[in-house]
């Protein structure tokens, strides 16, 4: 520093301490606010608003056309006797039930063997995981002519071989649930084992040379540290696949329509109809919120359940 | 190499050295050259084991190829060929002309587009304020947007479609919302009510946290704005980032389909999901040609993966681990 300015500066001193103290400050506070501010408000309006005017169209009977009428708690009534809201919430939880174990155990399979230094491991990885990324609509459009009930249909081509069929998949009450299941896991695979993935890289590769040197075989190095390690990512993996599983609506729409006789039919789906085919809104809002209590519960439950350990 | 074994001396005492000291009992020697046999043995095991996964896992692609090239005719002899027996590409003309795939391409392009830049937007600057910013209500914010990441869209679809619908002052609405369509089968519709979502801020939000905070504090005193520090500073560090979120929201746009399904139905608004589902009630048992669709509706995003495997693998595995 020059001579010359110092005055000035000792001039400025005093304004300069207590703009340093809040000026900064302030303008941090505000560009906090300022930034946060869209986004906030965006969520506020279309996802905040809607809970709150679901809550109160599920006490109304509303058919858009004439203005909603309070009524009390009958559409929560009229639930409790809906045969079929309950089969469609039976229904994902044996698509869950079902699909999510047998998908979660071959993602760990894979993810197990392609975190291994092997030839073309790259290209394994983009097989497994190409169903997540393509379009449900697109998906179900394709496993509708796998399954196509002719005997050109490549399931019943291949089962064929093993002199079964031709048998009409999706629309058999008993194949329907199977035939769908099938998909979700199919689908389900490749998301699952990145996360499985991406879990065991966190694994230190010391554990292992450790339980070498102990001369533990694989299935103790499996049972003893792959597992154990894995247990936050398999936490994960369950709650999400869980509420994921609670939001299958594509799948449904373009494969079964929720048929044979709601054999296929979940929870999204029959929200669908009652609000946009059957025109009941206020009945439809009641069964959001309890697919909202519901998937609220899951995360709880699923917790407890695998002992999560989400602590960040 | 049989020297490339321990000897006998007890293990676990000093076993560092002992793995790597040549060894000169013979009958170990044997027993290593039979498990790293094993091992070869086990490697080829998981190899035939993994292509034949990889390959189930493909078949239903590759399923949809062929059946889009197939001739018609192939398709009701039984059995169908496995390979068509000659390449029939004239199914994607013919689909072009029974169906306008290529007007729902470009819708489906430009929602995706706009999901991806408005979520790049202003996800990333709640993302930043929420990670490196003090200011009143941050806490408050953030346990909102972990909340909305919690609630599914199916349990708000009625109440948005009814807002949209209601909209006032639009398709012919009162200031009250009432007499007209809103927004719906408008860009409004399908654009506006996705375009933050809560889990890109969350993301952006992790993104942040792992830049270098002595840089903000560095540049407030050369005097750079917040803005400047925020757009100028620390968002080129975490481009990777948004490219990630980009990514993933050009996904979930052009992947979706009940939102769209709801709120449009002219054509000239229709993406492409939803001209699948159209086109297959048009061409019911054409599967040559709904194959051919759905190939045009599904290989872009898959080019897209190939071309962007590692920001998209990036942005699924740090949706679960931190």
């Amino acid at each position: 520093m020059s001579t010359t300015t110092a005055p000035r500066t000792a001039g400025a001193q005093a304004p300069a301490v207590t703009r340093r103290r809040s000026g900064p400050r302030a303008a941090e506070a505000r560009w906090g606010m300022l930034l946060a501010a869209p986004a906030t408000i965006h969520t506020l309006l279309w996802i905040g608003i809607p809970i709150i005017v679901a809550l109160v169209l599920s006490f109304t009977a509303y058919d858009v056309v004439s203005a909603p009428r309070f009524n009390a708690g009958d559409n929560y009534a009229q639930i409790f006797q809906d045969t079929i809201f309950w089969k469609a919430v039976v229904n994902n939880v044996i698509i869950a039930g079902v699909g999510i174990p047998i998908s979660m155990f071959l993602a760990l399979v894979f993810a197990v063997m392609l975190n291994r230094a092997i030839p073309g491991r790259g290209i394994f990885r983009v097989m497994v995981f190409l169903p997540h990324i393509t379009a449900t609509v697109a998906v179900a459009m394709i496993w509708l002519w796998i399954y196509s009930p002719s005997s050109s249909g490549l399931m019943n081509t291949v089962l064929g071989v093993i002199g079964i069929g031709p048998l009409p998949y999706l629309t058999s009450p008993s194949l329907a649930l199977p035939s769908v299941i099938l998909v979700t896991i199919w689908q389900g695979i490749g998301l699952k084992m990145l996360i499985y993935l991406a879990a065991l890289q966190g694994v230190n590769e010391e554990l292992y040379e450790a339980a070498d040197i102990d001369g533990a075989n694989f299935v103790q190095k499996f049972h003893r540290i792959t597992v154990p390690m894995l247990k936050p990512a398999t936490f994960f993996i369950l709650v999400t696949s869980l509420i994921a599983n609670f939001q299958t609506f594509d799948l449904i729409y373009i494969l079964t329509e929720g048929g044979p006789a709601n054999a296929t039919n979940v929870v999204t789906y029959r929200i669908y109809q009652t609000a946009f085919q059957e025109f009941r809104f206020g009945l439809a809002s009641a069964q959001s919120i309890i697919l909202l209590l519901m998937l609220i519960v899951l995360t709880f439950f699923s917790r407890r359940i695998v002992g999560g350990t989400d602590a960040d | 190499m049989p020297t490339e074994t321990s000897n006998l001396a007890p293990m676990g005492s000093t076993p560092g050295p002992q793995l790597t000291a040549p060894g000169r009992n013979p009958e170990h020697a044997v027993h290593g050259r039979s498990l790293r046999r094993q091992k070869k043995m086990g490697n080829a095991l998981m190899l035939l084991f993994l292509s034949v996964a990889a390959l189930i896992m493909a078949t239903p692609f590759l399923w949809m190829a062929l059946s889009a090239m197939r001739d018609p005719t192939e398709m009701a002899m039984v059995p169908m060929p496995l390979i068509p027996q000659d390449w029939r590409f004239e199914n994607f003309t013919e689909t072009l002309e029974r169906a306008p795939f290529g007007i729902y391409a470009r819708n489906s392009l430009i929602l995706a587009s706009a999901a991806a830049i408005l979520n790049v937007t202003f996800a990333s600057a709640c993302g930043y304020a929420l990670a490196k910013l003090r200011f009143a209500g941050s806490k408050f914010v953030f346990g909102w947007i972990v909340a909305c990441i919690m609630i599914p869209f199916y349990a708000t679809v009625i109440p948005v479609f009814l807002m949209v619908r209601h909209m006032p002052l639009f398709g012919g609405n009162s200031i009250f919302g009432q007499g007209g369509i809103g927004w719906i089968d408008s860009w409004w519709a399908l654009i506006v009510p996705g375009a933050v979502s809560p889990f890109m801020v969350f993301l952006f939000r992790q993104f942040y946290v792992g830049t270098p905070t002595e840089l903000i504090e560095a540049a407030r005193l050369d005097g750079v704005s917040e803005f400047g520090i925020y757009s100028r500073i620390i968002t080129p560090l975490i481009r990777p980032g948004l490219l990630t979120v980009a990514l993933l929201s050009f996904e979930a746009g052009w992947n979706n389909f009940l939102w769209p399904l709801l709120v449009t139905t002219s054509e000239n608004l229709r993406v492409i999901q939803v001209g699948i589902a159209s086109f297959r009630q048009e061409a019911t048992t054409d599967w040559h040609l709904l194959m051919a669709g759905t190939t045009m509706a599904a290989v872009p995003m898959i080019v897209l993966f190939l071309i962007f495997q590692r920001y998209f693998v990036q942005g699924f595995a740090a949706s679960g681990i931190k």
